[in-house]
């Protein structure tokens, strides 16, 4: 079970060409095997029946040989006995005439015996042994016969003690010594003296119908191969297979070869072997005809047995004829092969239809394999070339048209993936923008409320002060020595309220009251209005101004203040004085107007940068912490750029970029 | 000028610094003014004396100056009261114009500015007592949109709309010796300053713009000739042309001229 098991995994996991052939191999084989198999028996039967029919046949011949032969014999004596000659010579009781003229019978008709008795049966004339007379043949089946005036013939028996009467050569021509002869029946004795005979008798009668006498005769079959040679000559026609007979005729004395052409290994006659136990059972206790194949000495034969009978019907011996077996199964096998090497031929053109009708089957279908790989490589543009409209030809149309929809989904996905890795950036960059937004919002929604508090709150004192720097100057007039003081104090307190209001305005995000102006004037105006600060005391400016930019759309009043808010920062990162660069000149672009403030201070630690532009941020313990978020506020506002580049110790470079057409 | 001419003044804010500044900025021969530290103070004050202005705090703890506006309207309509204004507050100062306030100002401001205005109102005051009707001619045409009293707007196409002083404004002013008009290209908010008047009395006048916007255009034959202004405010005298901003907005703060 677990080998089966195996075996059917193993033969799942083969490819599919070796499973299309493996399988058709199976059944070809399987029902070349069956065909082969019942062919060849039928083949051997109908080949084998033929044989027996034939065998049959042979035997027909053979006894009509033999029939001839008894025939023939008691013709002779029939005739020999109604001759005148013969009977007037009985009647003188001439009895040298008898003899003379007897004695030519036998030898000329070749009779081994020829003997004539009296009408008692007393022989009366031997012609074998004349010396020997008077004995008793009328106990003789056939002389018994023949003394009722009856012409009879049939095979007998004849014991040694008659045979040795006709004389010492014929009693040792019955004489055989047998030969132990396997599957025969089991032996007892070890020779036959018995002989066997054709034989026949016939009367001489007188004119009255008498018997006279009692003429028999016969012809001993031991070792006499007469019969059998000829019916191989008839039946056969001596044909030879390879040197051997083809055909062989026995005749047995009960099973005891006496006359036969079977040979023996040395190729002599096998006289005195026996019939095998089989035949013997069947043929001679049974009576019945035996016809099968049989090892006949040394060969397989077809064979054919039949019981010889005496003239009381008794069963005396076999008459045998015998084809060599070889032939036919040598027809047989060749047959066999013939069929063979044809099922061979025939397995090895449908394996090679089989292979064709495969390859049409499995190469579209490896295409498709082929194809499914290139797709699972991620090569979408592969398509199968397959024009036929099975199910295959409709499987690899399915499978374009999959191929297809995938490629347009794909395409559609990477489309995606391009634009949504696009999308994300620019989502992205808004939401961080909105995020920057929103925390300066938050920083400057804060930073309003507080403006506006304090706007509120420094407006009352302001508002005082204005008034009565102005009513002060209304009472000194323009002579009064602190005139000049008291403006400034007006004028200050104007200036107060101005970025009261710019911080308010800023925190409200108003927008910015633009103007074109040239950036040099907002640059020295700014200039101008610090550099006389002590903070400015020990500092040296700087300018890296250009001459040839163009007018700009801005709020100079807001730009002034961004301007003044970086400056201040940079006098107060150089508190022991230092070198205060101003540049201004047209971006690289010729979009913006790039202005920076470079100083040689302190430097911002890098931990503060992002806070810079944070409201209320102060590292100087002085100040509001709003100039940088204001002015970040500022440049905002008109779409402008602020940055940072500051080294710890080295000083710090504000840049700022603002656009010359929105 | 004696006791009984005097024009009677209150001042009101919560702070007495800025109500005794304010006080001595207007304080002349011709005025008499009280302080008043709330609300509540000036309504009182108010019953005893009937005054002839109250210049008033927008934003004061207890009843705020809107407050007061409201009910000194309610009580006595043609009382004249000016408002003045924090910055954070322009938006209810507008407001209080359309309810009837007779102008405002922004802190901080000079004493010349506030008497300047205190002077205006007197002389509305003393024109609509003298019963002075303007001329048919230079009646506000329907269709204006208006800060009582201050400027027009008239809406073009566009976004555009065509910016003027209302004939009101201009009766109480003397004969015009400088005009300051905005620039091209600047940026006004509603409520506040948008030109500059000053009177052959040396007086100056701030004009509140009465719209957000850009300016597009100025009017250039009114820089020549000043008296355009008065002789036809709503047509040949405009001031500029403004790019509206918040119009949306901004028109809730003004009333339609029918």
């Amino acid at each position: 079970m677990v080998i089966f098991k195996r075996f059917c995994r193993s033969f799942l996991n083969l490819p599919l060409r070796a499973k299309f052939i493996l399988s058709f191999l199976a059944v070809i084989c399987l029902g070349g095997i069956l065909t082969l198999t019942f062919g060849t028996r039928l083949e051997h039967k109908t080949i084998f029946s033929l044989a027996q029919a034939k065998v049959r046949h042979d035997l027909a011949s053979a006894w009509m040989v033999y029939n001839e032969k008894l025939n023939s014999l008691k013709d002779i004596i029939r005739l020999t006995s109604s001759r005148e000659s013969l009977y007037s010579a009985l009647k003188q009781d001439k009895e040298e005439i008898l003899l003379k003229y007897l004695s030519r019978v036998r030898e000329e008709f070749n009779l081994d015996i020829l003997t004539l008795t009296d009408a008692q049966g007393k022989v009366f004339l031997r012609t074998t042994q004349p010396d020997i007379k008077g004995d008793d043949q009328s106990k003789d089946p056939l002389v018994k016969r023949a003394l009722k005036n009856e012409t009879v013939s049939s095979t007998q028996i004849i014991p040694r003690k008659e045979l040795l009467k006709e004389g010492n050569e014929l009693a040792e021509r019955a004489y055989l010594e047998i030969i132990p002869t396997p599957k025969a029946a089991p032996q007892y004795e070890y020779y036959e003296e018995k002989g066997m005979m054709l034989k026949a008798a016939s009367p001489l009668v007188d004119e009255n119908g008498v018997v006279l006498a009692v003429l028999y005769g016969g012809i001993l079959l031991n070792k006499s191969h007469e019969i059998v040679d000829r019916v191989k000559e008839i039946v056969y026609k001596g044909e030879k297979y390879k040197g051997r007979e083809i055909g062989t005729a026995t005749i047995f004395q009960h099973d005891l070869r006496i006359s036969t052409n079977v040979k023996n290994v040395n190729g002599e006659r096998a006289i005195g072997t026996r019939v095998s136990n089989e035949v013997s059972q069947a043929v001679l206790k049974e009576g019945k005809p035996w016809i099968d194949r049989a090892f006949v000495v040394n060969d397989w034969y077809i064979t054919a047995y039949e019981p010889i009978k005496n003239v009381d019907m008794e069963i005396i011996g076999i008459l045998y004829v015998g084809m060599l077996e070889k032939p036919y199964i040598d027809l047989r096998n060749e047959v066999m092969i013939t069929f063979s090497g044809m099922a061979v031929l025939c397995v090895f053109l449908l394996l090679v239809l089989l292979f064709f009708i495969i390859s049409s089957i499995i190469n579209p279908l490896k295409r498709v394999v082929f194809a499914t790989n290139k797709i699972a490589q991620g090569d979408l543009s592969h398509k199968i070339e397959i024009n036929f409209q099975d199910e295959i030809g409709q499987l690899a149309q399915s499978f374009n048209q999959m191929t297809l929809d995938l490629k347009k989904a794909n395409q559609k996905l990477i489309h995606w993936g391009k634009t949504l890795e696009k999308r994300v950036k620019e989502r992205t960059r808004k939401l961080q923008e909105m995020q920057d937004y929103l925390i300066q919002s938050e920083k400057l929604a804060s930073l309003g409320k507080m403006a506006a508090g304090v706007a509120h709150e420094i407006n009352n004192p302001l508002t005082s002060i204005l008034i009565n720097a102005h009513l002060m100057l209304e009472k000194t007039g323009e002579k009064h020595p602190f005139f000049e003081n008291i403006s400034l104090v007006a004028d200050e307190t104007s200036r107060c309220s101005d970025i009261v209001k710019g911080m308010l305005e800023f925190s409200r995000q108003n927008p910015p009251k633009k103007s074109y102006v040239s950036m040099n004037e907002i640059i020295e105006h700014t200039i101008k209005l610090l550099e006389n600060q002590v903070a400015f005391k020990d500092i040296q400016i700087i300018r890296k101004i250009s001459s040839n930019m163009p007018q700009i759309n801005l709020d100079k009043d807001k730009i002034k203040q961004v301007f003044w808010n970086l400056m201040i920062n940079a006098s107060e990162a150089m508190p022991r004085g230092g070198t205060l660069t101003i540049s201004s000149n047209l971006s690289k672009d010729k979009k913006y107007i790039e202005t920076s403030f470079e100083d040689d201070g302190v430097g911002i630690p890098e931990e503060n940068i992002n806070k810079l532009f944070d409201p209320f941020f102060t590292t100087k313990g002085v100040g509001t912490g709003l100039g940088l978020a204001v002015s970040y506020g500022i440049i905002k506002q008109h779409q402008g750029k602020i940055k940072v580049k500051s080294d710890a110790g080295q000083g710090s470079v504000f840049t700022i970029l603002l656009p010359l057409t929105e | 000028m004696d006791e009984k001419n005097k024009k009677k003044i209150l001042v009101v804010d919560d702070e007495i610094t800025v109500c005794k500044s304010i006080r001595q900025a207007i304080l002349s021969d011709d005025y008499e003014v009280d302080m008043a530290l709330s609300g509540e103070e000036a309504l009182k004050k108010d019953e005893d004396k009937q005054y002839d202005l109250i210049v008033t705090d927008l934003m004061m703890p207890g009843i705020t100056g809107m407050d007061l506006l409201k009910s000194l309207k309610k009580k006595k309509p043609e009382t004249n009261i000016i408002m003045i204004t924090g910055y954070p507050t322009i938006k209810t100062a507008v407001e209080s114009i359309k309810i009837g306030a007779f102008d405002y100002i922004p802190k901080p401001f000079t004493p010349a500015e506030l008497r300047s205005l205190v002077f205006r109102s007197f002389k509305k005051s003393e024109s609509l007592e003298k019963g002075e009707e303007a001329p048919l001619e230079i009646k506000m045409p329907s269709g204006l949109h208006f800060m009582i009293g201050h400027t027009w707007l008239r809406p073009e196409e566009n976004n555009i709309a065509f910016v003027g002083v209302v004939f009101d404004f201009l009766q109480t002013v003397g004969e015009i010796i400088y005009l300051e008009l905005p620039k091209i290209n600047d940026s006004l908010n509603q409520g506040e300053l948008c030109a500059k008047i000053i009177d052959d009395e040396k007086f100056s006048y701030r004009i509140w713009s009465p719209a957000s916007g850009r300016v597009v255009e100025i009017n250039k034959v009114l820089g020549k000739d000043y008296s355009l202004l008065k002789k036809d405010p709503y047509k040949q005298g405009w001031l500029f042309k403004l790019d509206l901003a918040n119009w949306e907005e901004d028109r809730k703060g003004l009333l339609l001229s029918k």
